[in-house]
């Protein structure tokens, strides 16, 4: 018999791979369609300031030009939309429209858009817009906005303050008080951005002739788009179509609600005719949502023998003018004070959130949405205390993490864990990286004047999220899927799914689930994903959410199918379906496996032939299924990285050596996919812990916003990566996988902080701000 | 960022303090000005045309003189705004001061830059700014004395 079954847990190479591979790859950024036009924008160069003179009349007249928009033209077209959600108690935010009415708020705040024949001649129209602001001084700094008597960063707040959040056991006051040693510090993680290959894109299209809107979207989340662009344009979502086709990258800054793109809505929907809108590098930096930008100061309290206490921390985090929608611009921090000590056995803590506005572009979810800094922190406190109580690093997390059989488990943050595998995962790292071994070279080196140093970071990831993340607080993003699975007239099988595809394999997975469910090969299963019109609707693929989620979508509506295939079967066979298995592209004998009837055969029959069929069967061949989460509120999964560095202490320059990840996602379902994932994301977690920063002056103006000057990780620079997994599968779902697209971006920073301080600390040097350049190293140092 | 320079005219003083403030030689001398207008003693409007790098825009800027001691210093100070390539404002402190048959002039000059100016790096702001002041001085020594001038530094 050809092996047909167990596809999950293989590895299969990325179904769409080749396709890139071979330049067919088909990108929003790539369509043309006939009489299109194209958007620009002009943007506030100023942070903050009243618009004084607006004359766009030059612009209106130049060649190619074919419409000027401003506020007065454009925004009447739009409901405003406001990024609070009703679960975060108390946050604020101004109302946004798509082009800067009368105040600018931003470096990048989109003021006039201008449609022409190509893009080229809709900038050269830009440059005859004359546009004057009086400036006035802008929020800069999150501490300063919070002082009494400064100006507000944008109207429609009553304060600078967007939300304010307080988390605290009864007893944390005590344990500080009885603590044998506490350990303090103070953190700064920079701003930084998501440099996707592909800028943003959409062509949205309408046509009047039949009230259609087909928005071409290179986006996460088409579902939430389709909702947001009927609403927001006040029109039936059944009219309105989003197709998100090939991606080239999101890491959640395609899932936020952009002014450009409403801007490109509204405007197709004025002129009745395509409107494409592709950002430019330049312009990508300052308005793509920008992460993180924390302040954060933490003590640990311990005991006498290094047992964690307790964590008292106060993250303040700055986000823009405004709070993004629909998600809001207060998940990050939310989930920073939440996953303080998460992998730890820590009885009390208190968390304080204090998210700040000010006038740089805004911030908002992206991959490991508050991940890094609660790791970062937890894991330099923690650092620092077996520095204290010379405890070698190993040890003291040994000591502290949750043991493998604690389970089912209550954090102090209150997060419901389900069962992980900290302490094995620990075992594993030691062995893999050859610790021992480590030690003895960095001791050996040192006496070369080579300071390499070792940092380890355990993590808990937040995965396959139910409906409290989002919909218990208003927003209208799903949390359940749906997929529609169908056996072909010739036996193949087609199943469309919400959720989406941008490179991380989620077709592929889909496949090689859906081909255990009905017996076939993975080859066999075309998957359909990003378009609103052909797929069910669905939440998508963000938080980590694609495999466990989907794929527990796709297995229930295979194994719908499957009983639909066994019942038709049984019919034409006249055989009890319960003797009866799909395998090998065929219903076959449950007990010898000996082939009865190929799915061909009852995909001829039911098509052509139903008049053979015995009265009353249900020649039905296409089954539907949502799946939602029902049981734990998360899914979260653990792991442990290392980080092995060398600094030069005459430079400054840090040298990534190695890295190592063991990770915990549950049901892996594609090893080599799962590795990936991990890889991109430990990347992505290193390139803010060393180079990428937005930098920001204090006028507000961002002063290394193209990509001359903003360092983005090269694979040069990027050291090997090596992984392991222990597979703990959550028992919420049948198949038992969890989220593993953040694991890698969690804990890479942490864990390369830890290296590097580890590698300074003969020298009586410590650095607790990100990106760690060689500036601040030599700072650290004493050096400048 | 500070600008910093010095030229040497060949005029007196009291000449070079009357072209400074004179909207004919400003003109001639302002690099691609398309428009000088006086609106009082002290103050002009302009719009210039400018390209900086890759980005090429028309900027319409204030001038105004204060701290004004006659024929020996005064303070130029100045916004401008060029739309989509974002704007440029600052200050320059510039005295006067004889020597033979020449005056020297001597500028301080402290400059920001916002929006696509200010995103493309201090690198190349600086290397055009200077650029644009040699020009603005080459300009104005012709317009003032009809020679061409290299400047001192």
């Amino acid at each position: 018999m050809i092996p047909s079954k167990n596809h999950i847990g293989q590895s299969h190479r990325r179904k769409n791979a080749l396709r890139h591979l071979a330049g067919r790859g088909r990108f929003v950024t790539d369509l043309a369609l006939p009489r299109m036009v194209h958007a620009a924008f002009v943007r506030s160069p100023m942070a903050k300031g009243n618009i004084v003179e607006l004359d766009v009349s030059e612009a209106a007249v130049a060649s190619g030009v074919v419409r000027v928009f401003t506020a007065e033209t454009l925004n009447h077209s739009c409901v405003p939309w406001t990024g609070t959600l009703d679960h975060f108690a108390g946050m604020q935010s101004g109302a946004q429209n798509m082009l800067a009415s009368s105040e600018v708020l931003w470096v990048g705040h989109p003021v006039v858009m201008i449609l022409a024949h190509s893009r080229a001649e809709a900038e050269d129209a830009c440059e005859l817009v004359m546009l004057d602001i009086e400036d006035e001084d802008a929020v800069v700094d999150g501490d300063a906005a919070l002082v009494k008597g400064t100006p507000l960063a944008a109207e429609g707040i009553n304060s600078n303050m967007c939300f304010q959040t307080l988390l605290e056991t009864p007893d944390l006051d005590d344990a500080f008080a009885r603590a044998a040693h506490v350990v303090e510090g103070k953190f700064t993680f920079g701003r930084h951005t998501a440099v996707t290959l592909e800028p943003r894109a959409i062509v949205a299209d309408f046509d009047p002739s039949t009230g259609q809107l087909d928005v071409h979207h290179g986006t996460q989340t088409p579902y939430q788009f389709q909702d947001v662009y009927a609403r927001h344009f006040g029109l039936s979502e059944g009219r309105v179509r989003v197709i998100a086709p090939d991606i080239g990258g999101s890491f959640g800054m395609k899932l936020h609600v952009y002014h450009e793109e409403m801007a490109a809505v509204a405007a197709s929907l004025m002129l009745g005719r395509p409107v494409r809108f592709v950002a430019d590098r330049l312009e990508s930096f300052v308005s793509d949502i920008h992460a993180r930008d924390h302040r954060v100061t933490a003590r640990m309290a311990l005991d006498a023998e290094g047992g964690i206490l307790a964590m008292d921390v106060d993250d303040m985090t700055q986000i823009g003018a405004f709070s993004s929608y629909p998600r809001t611009s207060v998940a990050e921090g939310n989930q920073v004070i939440r996953l303080m000590g998460a992998p730890y056995q820590m009885p009390d803590y208190r968390g304080r959130l204090s998210v700040v506005f000010q006038n740089k572009v805004q911030t908002s979810q992206y991959r490991a949405v508050g991940h890094p800094i609660a790791c970062a922190v937890t894991e330099a406190l923690v650092d620092r205390a077996a520095e204290l109580l010379d405890l070698d690093p190993f040890e003291i997390r040994r000591r502290n993490l949750l043991a493998d059989d604690a389970y089912p488990h209550v954090s102090a943050t209150g997060y419901q864990f389900e069962k992980l595998s900290h302490q094995a995962s620990l075992d594993k790292l030691h062995q893999m990286m050859g610790y021992e071994a480590l030690r003895a070279e960095q001791t050996a080196l040192r006496k070369q004047g080579i300071y390499r140093g070792i940092g380890i970071a355990p993590f808990v990831e937040i995965t396959n999220p139910g409906a409290s993340f989002y919909g218990v607080g208003g927003a209208r993003i799903s949390a359940q899927d749906g997929a529609v699975i169908r056996l072909t007239p010739a036996g193949d099988v087609h199943c469309a799914i919400s959720v989406t595809e941008q490179g991380q394999g989620t077709e592929t997975i889909i496949a090689q689930i859906v081909a255990d469910q009905l017996g076939v090969t993975p080859d066999q299963v075309k998957v359909t994903t990003g378009d609103t019109d052909n797929t069910p609707s669905g939440g998508a693929t963000w938080a980590c959410r694609g495999a466990g989620i989907g794929g527990e979508t796709a297995l229930r509506a295979g194994r719908k199918l499957q009983m639909q295939i066994l019942t038709l079967a049984g019919e034409i066979l006249q055989a009890d379906q319960q003797h009866l298995a799909l395998a090998s592209g065929a219903v076959v004998d449950k007990t010898t496996g000996q082939e009865r009837i190929t799915l061909a055969e009852i995909g001829r029959i039911a098509t052509y032939r139903p008049d053979t069929l015995p009265k009353g069967s249900d020649n039905s061949l296409t089954a539907a299924q949502h799946f939602a989460p029902t049981g734990y509120p998360f899914d979260f999964t653990n792991g442990i990285q290392a980080s092995h560095v060398e600094v030069d202490i005459e430079t400054g320059v840090t040298r990534l050596l190695k890295h190592w990840v063991v990770e915990d996602c549950g049901r892996i379902i594609n090893p080599l996919l799962v590795d990936e994932q991990i890889r991109g994301g430990v990347v992505q977690g290193l390139g803010p812990a060393v180079f990428e920063e937005c930098l920001y002056d204090d006028m507000g103006q961002m002063t290394n916003a193209s990509l001359a000057d903003y360092l983005v990780p090269m694979a040069g620079e990027m050291p090997d990566i090596e992984i392991a997994h222990i597979e703990t599968p959550t028992l919420d779902t049948i198949l038992g996988a969890k989220g593993v697209g953040e694991a890698g971006t969690a804990a890479a920073g942490a864990a390369a902080m830890n290296a590097v301080n580890d590698a300074l600390r003969p020298l009586g040097a410590r650095i607790s701000q990100t990106p760690m350049t060689p500036l601040r190293i030599l700072t650290a140092l004493g050096h400048v | 960022m500070e600008l910093l320079g010095s030229q040497n005219l060949a005029a007196t003083p009291d000449q070079v303090w009357a072209a400074l403030f004179d909207r004919d030689v400003l003109e001639q001398a302002i690099p691609g000005c398309e428009s000088l207008e006086q609106t009082s003693d002290t103050s002009f409007v302009a719009v210039v045309k400018l390209k900086i790098g890759p980005v090429s825009a028309r900027f319409k800027g204030e001038i105004e003189l204060s701290d004004i001691d006659p024929g020996k210093s005064c303070t130029l100070s100045g916004k401008g705004s060029g739309g989509i390539a974002g704007f440029a404002k600052g200050a320059a402190r510039v005295t006067l001061t004889p020597e033979g048959d020449y005056t020297v002039l001597d500028y301080t000059a402290d400059v920001a830059v916002g929006g696509k100016l200010a995103a493309l790096g201090n690198r190349l702001i600086k290397s055009t700014a200077k650029k644009l002041t040699g020009e603005f001085f080459a300009n104005f020594t012709k317009a003032l004395t009809g020679e061409e001038e290299t400047p001192v530094t």
